[in-house]
């Protein structure tokens, strides 16, 4: 099962209430850009701070919108491969499934 | 996940703020101390000035005063100086807000750049980089810097960010010095190295009331005539103008109209904060309270001073086109609300060449009716006609010390208010 967490490459920050993610080195997709991250997102950013796997992080969504929303794990899925395209999640691997 | 352009999220940040006084925005001047000796600076200091040296910052007084912008909400952060690379700690100040998550942008002369330095860019590039380059002739740079040797190193500094691939933009200062390399410059930056180009040729007197960097001023007619050999700046001023006299003008009753100490501030090299890098006269001293203190209080009250004088800035319409503001007229005349004559001629000639007339806004010498109203419009037909024209501008006769010295002093002589 792999784990995703935040890159080591950017970090976050809450300017009025909103998650504003900033490259600070290189080999982030587009340092000339802005990412701007809406609740449900934020929420997926918060619960990588530490390395979580997919099914985790569709357990934290579920859990704080009270949701069980089929499309749900394909949101996450894809949101999670976006911002491992523009390098602003690592995946860590494989961790032993429970 | 949202994605947007440096552009759009500005302009979405600023606008979803209103009104609002939030610090969006801060300037660092991190040293004075440079190792040129530009003759239009306003504010540097000798590199082996111990004195002042001695008074910056700390490093670590620095990483508080950070971590303290992040908590408030500053996003865009600009680093200049003096030089910043005259600080041999700078990079360490750099990482540090670096990794607090603020747009970093630099200003640098570029000669101090070494591989070194630029290589720790590439690693952790900055949001921006702008070099200030001062002509396209080793001769026209140096004799502004007077530094020998400076005109290859900024050359080095700009090919070593370059070759690293980093934001670079290049900018200069137009004076009678390099007014002749200005067009060569603009060509070397968006020609040969691909980089933006800009000038400004709006000098002010030095912020220790010197008024030394005035001898190398252009005069209103150059700079607009430089100005008008740019379509983007042309139709900047004139859409500005077009828009701001056809408004409804409704007369603020405080000196500050400007973004500083509403989304902006400025720290200097020894912890003073106040509205800009060019305001002196108010200042707030942050190692004696906290930044947070200096925003909420000092500045607001900065920001709510009203005016004391019905000057012919309280009515004009043009001010659009206008570079004057109260810091302008502390340095040239002591007073916040005393209107500079440069700024004034520079703004209605840009109106004047715009084919705008100008509506009346109290007793003016350069409005209809005005003694310097036709010299003004004479300017405006020569620079239309092109009989003012930068491309025959040539190096800059060498004038006698004794003549020079009627054109600017130095000294306290020209009213300025930031030693007070």
């Amino acid at each position: 099962m792999e784990l995703y967490v935040r890159s080591d490459t950017v970090v976050s920050r809450v300017i009025a209430g909103e998650t504003l993610i900033v490259p600070i080195s290189k080999g982030v997709g587009d340092l000339a850009s802005i990412y701007s991250l809406n609740p449900v997102a934020t929420t997926i950013w918060e619960a990588i701070s530490h390395p979580r796997s997919k099914s985790e992080i569709v357990q934290v969504i579920a859990r704080e919108f009270e949701t069980e929303n089929t499309q749900l794990e394909r949101d996450v899925e894809a949101f999670l491969a976006e911002m491992e395209s523009v390098g602003l999640v690592t995946e860590l691997g494989v961790a032993a499934s429970t | 996940m949202n994605t947007a352009t440096y552009g759009e999220f500005s302009l979405a940040l600023h606008q979803r703020f209103g009104n609002k006084r939030v610090p969006l925005e801060a300037t660092i001047e991190v040293t004075r101390r440079c190792p040129l000796d530009c003759q239009h600076c306003y504010n540097n200091l000798a590199m082996g000035d111990l004195a002042a040296r001695n008074q910056e910052l700390t490093k670590e007084e620095y990483f508080a005063i950070l971590t303290e912008l992040a908590d408030m909400g500053v996003i865009w952060l600009l680093f200049t100086g003096g030089e910043i690379f005259a600080r041999k700690d700078f990079l360490e100040i750099y990482d540090f807000a670096n990794r607090k998550g603020f747009l970093i942008t630099l200003f640098t002369n570029g000669i101090l750049i070494s591989e070194k330095i630029a290589d720790h860019l590439r690693e952790f590039p900055p949001f921006e980089i702008e070099i200030t380059l001062y002509g396209r002739t080793r001769e026209t740079y140096e004799k502004l810097t007077q530094l020998p040797g400076s005109y290859d190193r900024c050359l080095r500094g700009i090919r070593l960010l370059l070759d690293r691939g980093l934001p670079l933009k290049l900018k200069t200062v137009a004076t009678s010095v390099n007014r002749h390399e200005i067009a060569e410059m603009k060509s070397f930056a968006e020609q040969e190295l691909g980089v933006q180009f800009k000038f400004d040729g709006m000098i002010n007197p030095r912020i220790d009331c010197s008024s030394a960097p005035l001898a190398v001023r252009l005069t209103p007619e150059e700079v607009v005539a430089l100005e008008w050999q740019w379509p983007k700046v042309v139709t900047e001023h004139k859409s500005g103008l077009a828009s701001a006299i056809a408004a409804p003008h409704v007369p603020g009753d405080r000196v500050y109209s400007c973004g500083g100490g509403v989304t902006a501030f400025a720290l200097d090299p020894t912890g003073k904060m106040s509205i800009c890098v060019l305001s002196h006269q108010d200042t707030y001293d942050i190692r004696a309270g906290s930044i947070h203190e200096g925003w909420e209080q000092f500045l607001q009250k900065v920001r709510q001073r009203k005016r004391q004088k019905i000057s012919k800035c309280v009515n004009c319409r043009i001010r659009t086109a206008c570079g004057m503001c109260p810091a302008n007229g502390e340095l040239e005349n002591g007073d916040a609300e005393s209107p500079v004559d440069f700024f004034c001629e520079v703004a209605h000639l840009r109106a004047m060449a715009s084919g705008f007339d100008v509506p009346e806004h109290g007793e003016c010498e350069f409005c209809a009716g005005g003694k310097s109203y036709s010299a003004v419009a004479q300017s405006a037909e020569r620079i239309l006609s092109r009989e003012a024209n930068p491309d025959e501008w040539v190096a800059a006769r060498e004038l006698l010390p004794i003549l020079n010295s009627g054109q600017a002093q130095s000294g306290c002589e020209g009213g300025c208010g930031s030693a007070r």
